[in-house]
């Protein structure tokens, strides 16, 4: 990625999207409350879900993270609202192979299309899928229940 | 190195203590002349002091598992730093909680120093050991070394020095400074990766027990027992690194050709400057003033995370560290999340610094 393509993206959507995080802020009367860290940077947020039969009605999220991971977890939480459990570890799944570039993803969403393609920015993979591995991980526990 | 790596690799390659054949036996004479040429590098003539290792982690992950978990007993104490690389802190913390002993953590003061007046209160009879860098991977702090071996010698407590950011550029020498451990690794001072170095002073060279036992490290073996080989071979079972070690010589020789004195102060020429520049930008937080720094000077951006700061810092061919240095208690105490950190070494310049203040500014612009 060039300087400019990379000013291009920040400038267009890294930096929007981490400036005005959807639902950034705590939620402490959630009923199920995930933690996506990542030891090398640093980065730490805590994802609130409000869970009611199956479903995820509302999503906010609250930490430390760079640009990318603030707007990769944004995206998430207004993705995963409404969604079943198994819809999100699904979406996970598929949203997390696709970062290898092996699996190929078919995006019908902007956001989760640009998040994607984020992946061929060198040594950031990692802030992109922080969260969603968290939300993933924790929810798969939850099915195994 | 690379040169002297790659004719080992290419035309002098075989395994050591081991064959009759020509190469084999040129291969364990380079090898024991590398021993001698690093017991010499750190003042001391005897080259039975020196065991090679993976790095600094493994040597310190020794001495905390071949030598101290025989000695310590509950109610015992390790006193260790807040600004210690989890190499120098985990061992000890997870040598304590296992034998019911206490890990006492000597803080920092304000501008970044640390509080001698708490460690000299922490240590006392129930002490063990006192593990500590030269100078700390993260703030850059030069620590008194001197000063805290004499202070623990007084009170017959070993020390254990973590060298990794200090070897390339400064003056260690066994026979002055005493310290009873040095753990160091190669990749820090133009050696390859996964090679490095444990030094044990004389006196414990008996007490640094095998720790992974298999060939090479051995004097008998018969179906009921074995009986080891002496330090340092007993602590370097199966095969070694040998290309590793070839290169920590060439290194060694390499940084041997320079003026210790004249490395000492570009190193500390660069920080200082690299300080003052980086305090002309409001928006950038230098982490720390303490009395002595040298090397590494820490930064946070005000509104801009070190991640997305080092990835534009990388498109203007700028190398910084950003995130948590392996140093977690040391931000966690600062409040912190992660810095960008940059270090310097002989090849840096002033006009590096220039160009990362440039970059900076630039970036705070864009930014904004």
């Amino acid at each position: 990625m060039t300087k400019e393509e990379l000013e291009i993206l920040y400038k267009s959507k890294i930096i929007p999207a981490s400036k005005e995080p959807y639902h950034f802020e705590k939620h402490a009367q959630a009923n199920t409350v995930i933690e996506a860290y990542n030891p090398i940077c640093g980065d730490k947020y805590q994802l609130y879900l409000d869970m009611s039969e199956g479903v995820v009605q509302s999503a906010y999220f609250h930490g430390f993270g760079c640009a990318i991971s603030k707007a990769s977890t944004s995206i998430l939480a207004r993705k995963v609202e409404g969604k079943r459990l198994e819809e999100v570890v699904a979406l996970g799944d598929t949203f997390i192979a696709s970062l290898t570039g092996i699996t190929p993803m078919d995006f019908d969403d902007e956001c989760l299309k640009i998040l994607n393609e984020l992946k061929n920015f060198d040594g950031r993979v990692d802030c992109i899928k922080s969260s969603w591995e968290a939300i993933t991980h924790h929810l798969k526990e939850e099915q195994w229940k | 190195m690379i040169e002297a790596v790659t004719r080992f690799d290419s035309f002098e390659n075989a395994n050591i203590h081991r064959g009759l054949y020509d190469l084999s036996s040129t291969a364990t004479k380079r090898y024991e002349q590398i021993r001698t040429k690093v017991a010499h590098f750190l003042g001391t003539e005897n080259s039975n002091t020196v065991a090679f290792t993976k790095g600094t982690t493994e040597s310190i992950n020794i001495v905390a598992q071949s030598y101290l978990s025989k000695k310590i007993m509950p109610g015992d104490n390790v006193i260790t730093t807040i600004m210690e690389h989890h190499a120098n802190f985990i061992p000890w913390q997870v040598l304590t909680q296992t034998h019911h002993a206490e890990l006492r953590i000597v803080p920092i003061d304000p501008h970044g120093n640390l509080d001698m007046n708490k460690l000299r209160a922490l240590i006392d009879s129930k002490t063990k050991l006192v593990a500590i860098n030269h100078i700390s991977n993260t703030l850059g702090t030069v620590n008194p070394i001197e000063d805290i071996i004499a202070m623990a010698h007084k009170k017959n407590i070993p020390v254990l020095i973590d060298a990794a950011q200090s070897i390339s550029h400064c003056a260690l020498s066994l026979d002055q400074m005493e310290y009873d451990f040095l753990a160091f690794s190669g990749h820090k001072m133009f050696a390859p990766f996964g090679v490095g170095i444990l030094q044990v002073a004389e006196k414990h060279l008996g007490e640094v027990l095998p720790y992974n036992v298999g060939g090479g490290m051995i004097r008998e073996v018969t179906n009921e027992r074995t009986t080891f080989r002496d330090f340092p071979f007993n602590l370097e079972a199966g095969t070694a690194n040998i290309s590793g070690v070839i290169g920590l010589g060439a290194a060694i020789d390499y940084i041997g050709s320079l003026d210790k004195t004249d490395v000492s102060n570009h190193i500390r020429d660069l920080t200082d400057y690299c300080v003052a520049t980086l305090n002309t930008v409001p928006e950038i937080n230098v982490v720390g003033s303490p009395s002595g720094r040298s090397g590494i000077v820490s930064f946070t951006v005000t509104d801009i995370h070190p991640h997305d700061v080092a990835s534009f810092l990388n498109q203007d061919q700028i190398a910084v560290r950003a995130g948590t240095h392996c140093t977690q208690p040391l931000l966690a105490s600062l409040g912190l999340g992660a810095t960008i950190r940059a270090s310097f070494s002989i090849y840096n310049t002033r006009d590096d610094i220039d160009q990362l203040k440039a970059s900076l500014i630039a970036l705070i612009k864009f930014w904004s």
